[in-house]
């Protein structure tokens, strides 16, 4: 009877629903600690399931596969938030052009090649390009070009956690630390867990995270398919 | 139109403007960026697309759980190279934060 509850995908998808809702509540119990993201929680709880019951990712992604399904109309809803920074970016928009081509190139580089000598894994590597987006789209690039989805979905929330946590201490020890910049640099490094630590800060940070992650996502999105293709 | 239901069309469009050309870029992307453009020659967002974005947004990292959690499929690699790979995150972080930063303030107050 347990064995027939834990094969039906129903269970998997509210199980997972419930993972996420406990994530939330451990993240507000904990003040909203930044090691703590909801979805790190969430998974963690999933993960933690599966170990427990046995149960394959095959048969958990039956269930699991409903919620999956949601991610390709997120993507496309991204550009409605770009829409509406489209106006905020018009005055500085060859500064932040720069810098998120110029910012997000330095920081994938950098980890692309770290991962070419200490590592040297051809999936790994490939994956490890798509670590500096926000994860739906890294996981669209990676299903693409032949990287690992679920790794790339790791790399993306642990980027995230590190550079919300880095990003805002390393420019005031290097005093660029006014709003836009952070804003901006946390949109560009971190992503969406970034923007949220954005938030936080203040209404011009978000504003700038959000349309920085966008905008390198959609940048990324469209140039690291060829860019591995290359290869 | 209800919301929900003009992002499927675009992501529809996205596919098949994919498959039309055989881009290399997902079909999510290109969905998305002909409903930027979209928005940008009609001149606004629908409300009925900022209620749906409202109702999505919030709800992103739920979606994003069952591929993350294709982690298990992954142990092999992460005991091989977890340590690496997290030194490899963290190291990359501080020159792109770095670039950003410089470019985002340099001769802004001159």
């Amino acid at each position: 009877m347990i064995s027939t509850l834990l094969h039906t995908p129903l269970f998997w998808a509210a199980m997972t629903i419930a993972a996420f809702l406990g994530g939330q509540q451990v993240y507000r119990l904990t003040g909203n600690n930044a090691f703590l993201p909801p979805i790190l929680t969430g998974i963690v709880l999933v993960v933690t399931a599966l170990e427990i019951s046995g149960v394959s990712y095959d048969t958990y992604m039956r269930g699991g596969g409903y919620l999956h399904m949601m991610l390709g109309p997120v993507v496309v809803m991204l550009a409605v938030p770009l829409y509406q920074y489209l106006h905020t970016m018009r005055k500085q928009w060859l500064r932040i052009a720069l810098a998120i081509s110029l910012g997000s190139g330095t920081t994938v580089a950098c980890a692309v090649l770290l991962t070419w000598w200490w590592i040297g894994d051809e999936a790994i590597f490939i994956t490890m390009h798509s670590k500096s987006i926000t994860t739906p789209v890294a996981v669209a690039i990676n299903d693409q070009v032949g990287g690992i989805s679920a790794l790339a979905s790791v790399f993306v929330i642990v980027t995230g956690i590190l550079g919300a946590l880095m990003i805002p201490p390393l420019l005031k020890a290097s005093r660029m630390n006014d709003e836009q910049t952070v804003g901006l640099t946390l949109g560009i490094c971190a992503h969406a867990i970034g923007t949220s630590r954005a938030l936080e800060l203040g209404p011009q940070q978000s504003a700038y995270a959000a349309m920085a992650m966008t905008l390198t996502a959609t940048l990324h999105a469209l140039v690291l398919p060829w860019l591995i293709h290359l290869y | 139109m209800p919301g929900l239901l003009i992002l499927l069309i675009f992501l529809l469009l996205g596919g098949v403007t994919q498959q039309f050309f055989d881009l290399p870029v997902p079909a999510s992307i290109i969905g998305m960026l002909l409903l930027l453009v979209a928005l940008i020659v009609r001149g606004s967002a629908s409300d009925s697309l900022k209620k749906i974005t409202s109702v999505l947004s919030p709800l992103l990292p739920l979606f994003l759980i069952p591929v993350s959690v294709g982690v298990v499929t992954q142990k092999h690699a992460l005991q091989e190279h977890g340590l690496a790979l997290l030194a490899i995150l963290a190291i990359s972080i501080i020159p792109g934060a770095l670039v950003c930063a410089l470019i985002m303030s340099r001769g802004k107050k001159g």
